[in-house]
């Protein structure tokens, strides 16, 4: 299977897609016991003139202090709110492993019971939405391949009018595997993700059992961009190649033709401004790490991982900026992001 | 003959103008969120600072529930709260009212840990539009509960 510098060549395709008192009594007197305040004159005078010997009982009342009483649940509330606060801060610093982000690494064999994805942890989830303190600390590493400006200036836009961003990978190649970290880095400062899970590549690839997250069978909302992610394949063996996952459309196919006749992956077109084909960092820098280590190195500026993901991150990121306007302005007025425009041509 | 016939409780002369008032800020809020969800969802008056980020929030695929926009869903509470806490709604001695405006007055709350954790859990991003419903909520279940428990909580004791 031949390779670009850093990308992997589409497998055979397969001709079949898998794809929450007293109890007053509630008759006749219209002045009740309960219609009667705490304190009240009425309630007052009825104990204050009460006599030994008088035919009715009088009747006092005690307060159980209401507004305590009523707090209770309503301090339950808000202590819960206090208590995720605490643990989202606490899960920003350091994200933590989770046995639930683990994926059997022994890859594609059907005996493992291995399905090539898992449900990808919160956390993990979570440690995507890296603080801009800690991208702007990373800035663009220099040894970055900067994504290659394309295109006659015109922006690629979706069916909804906002820039299209075209990714095409497959879960088996190990460059998708590490490019897909900084893509949904940079993707998650556009908008969010759900249902994102977890894979890792093929284990008789180069780079072996890469963790990594997948991009199928997940969505992504922003009001910035139009994200159109394609995994054409699992990292399960099938034949020659690996079990078709998804087709690209024919307007992705035309863009592939268009920009990278080889048709090596990943293809990342940013809205026909700029190309990035092939992994931006080698995959060498994720092996051995789980997606939970993975993840929690993403908030450690100094971390390898740091450095080659955000790092990447912050170029897409420059990239997409640059088609958005500068939106959100929480990217836009990143001077790390413009310094990397700069560089970028844009 | 005497005739039985239900008898209001009593409030605390603050909770029902104070109930009043928040729910009508909660239907202000969320109807500010609702137009801004159908016209321009960037275009909400809100600070973009990474963690607090409204348009991120209110345009995430969790900003829909069932396919009705949480922003509406809002709006529907928010007038039934309103409803439930107009002076005649408080001087009602029907019973269901009383309940009706606890449970949903709770059910608001109760969405609010969902939303809560949605924001900090799935989203990453705070929308402070959002958190003054929250506020609201959580305040106007407060409100609730102390103008139910302060006509409720009175017994009877012996001299």
């Amino acid at each position: 299977m031949s390779k670009s510098p850093s990308g992997s060549s589409r497998p055979a395709r397969p001709t079949t897609n898998t794809n929450n008192k007293n109890t007053k009594n509630r008759t006749t007197t219209k002045q009740s016991t309960s219609d009667v305040r705490p304190g009240s004159k009425s309630s007052v005078s009825s104990d204050a003139k009460a006599k030994p010997g008088e035919a009715t009982p009088p009747t006092r009342f005690r307060s159980r202090h209401p507004l305590i009483t009523a707090l209770v649940p309503v301090g339950l509330v808000v202590a819960a709110i206090a208590a995720m606060v605490v643990v989202k801060a606490a899960g920003t610093s350091n994200p933590p492993a989770s046995a639930s982000s683990h994926i059997n690494a022994t890859g594609g064999s059907s005996g493992t019971g291995d399905t090539g994805t898992t449900v990808l942890s919160p956390q993990v989830v979570a440690a995507l939405s890296v603080p801009a303190a800690t991208l702007d600390a990373v800035g663009s590493p220099s040894g970055d391949v900067l994504p290659n400006k394309i295109g006659n200036g015109s922006v690629l836009k979706g069916a909804d009018g906002k820039p299209l961003i075209t990714y095409i990978g497959a879960e088996y190649c190990p460059f998708c595997a590490a490019e897909r970290w900084s893509l949904a880095v940079a993707l998650s400062r556009f908008g969010t993700f759900s249902n994102l899970s977890g894979t890792h590549s093929s284990d008789s690839d180069e780079f072996p059992d890469t963790q990594t997250l997948s991009f199928y069978g997940s969505s992504y909302s922003s009001p910035y961009i139009d994200f159109q992610p394609v995994e054409e394949a699992t990292n399960q063996p099938a034949g020659a190649g690996y079990q078709t996952l998804q087709a690209p459309t024919a307007a992705q196919s035309a863009l592939v033709a268009k920009y990278d006749p080889q048709g090596s992956i990943p293809f990342l077109d940013i809205a026909n401004r700029y190309l990035i084909t092939g992994s931006s960092f080698s995959p060498q820098v994720l092996q051995g790490l789980s997606r939970s280590q993975i993840a929690a190195d993403l908030s450690d500026p100094d971390s390898a991982v740091a450095q080659a993901i955000d790092g990447t991150a912050n170029d897409i990121t420059a990239a997409i900026a640059a088609v958005t306007g500068n939106q959100p302005s929480s990217v836009g007025s990143s001077a790390t992001i413009a310094a990397i425009a700069q560089k970028l041509g844009a | 003959m005497t005739v039985a016939r239900p008898v209001a409780r009593r409030v605390p002369g603050w909770v029902s103008p104070t109930s009043l008032g928040l729910s009508l800020a909660a239907v202000a809020i969320s109807s500010y969120l609702t137009v801004t969800h159908y016209t321009d969802p960037a275009a909400l008056a809100c600070p973009d600072t990474g963690i607090v980020n409204c348009t991120l929030v209110t345009t995430s695929s969790w900003s829909v529930l069932l396919g009705v926009p949480l922003a509406v869903l809002g709006v529907v509470w928010a007038v039934v709260m309103t409803a439930l806490t107009t002076p005649w709604a408080w001087r009602s001695a029907a019973r269901w009212v009383s309940g009706a405006r606890l449970v949903v007055s709770g059910a608001g709350a109760a969405m609010v840990l969902y939303l809560v954790y949605v924001e900090l859990f799935r989203i990453g991003a705070i929308c402070l539009w959002c958190t003054a419903m929250h506020v609201t909520a959580v305040c106007l279940f407060g409100v609730i509960l102390g103008g139910r428990t302060a006509s409720s909580h009175r017994v009877p004791a012996s001299i």
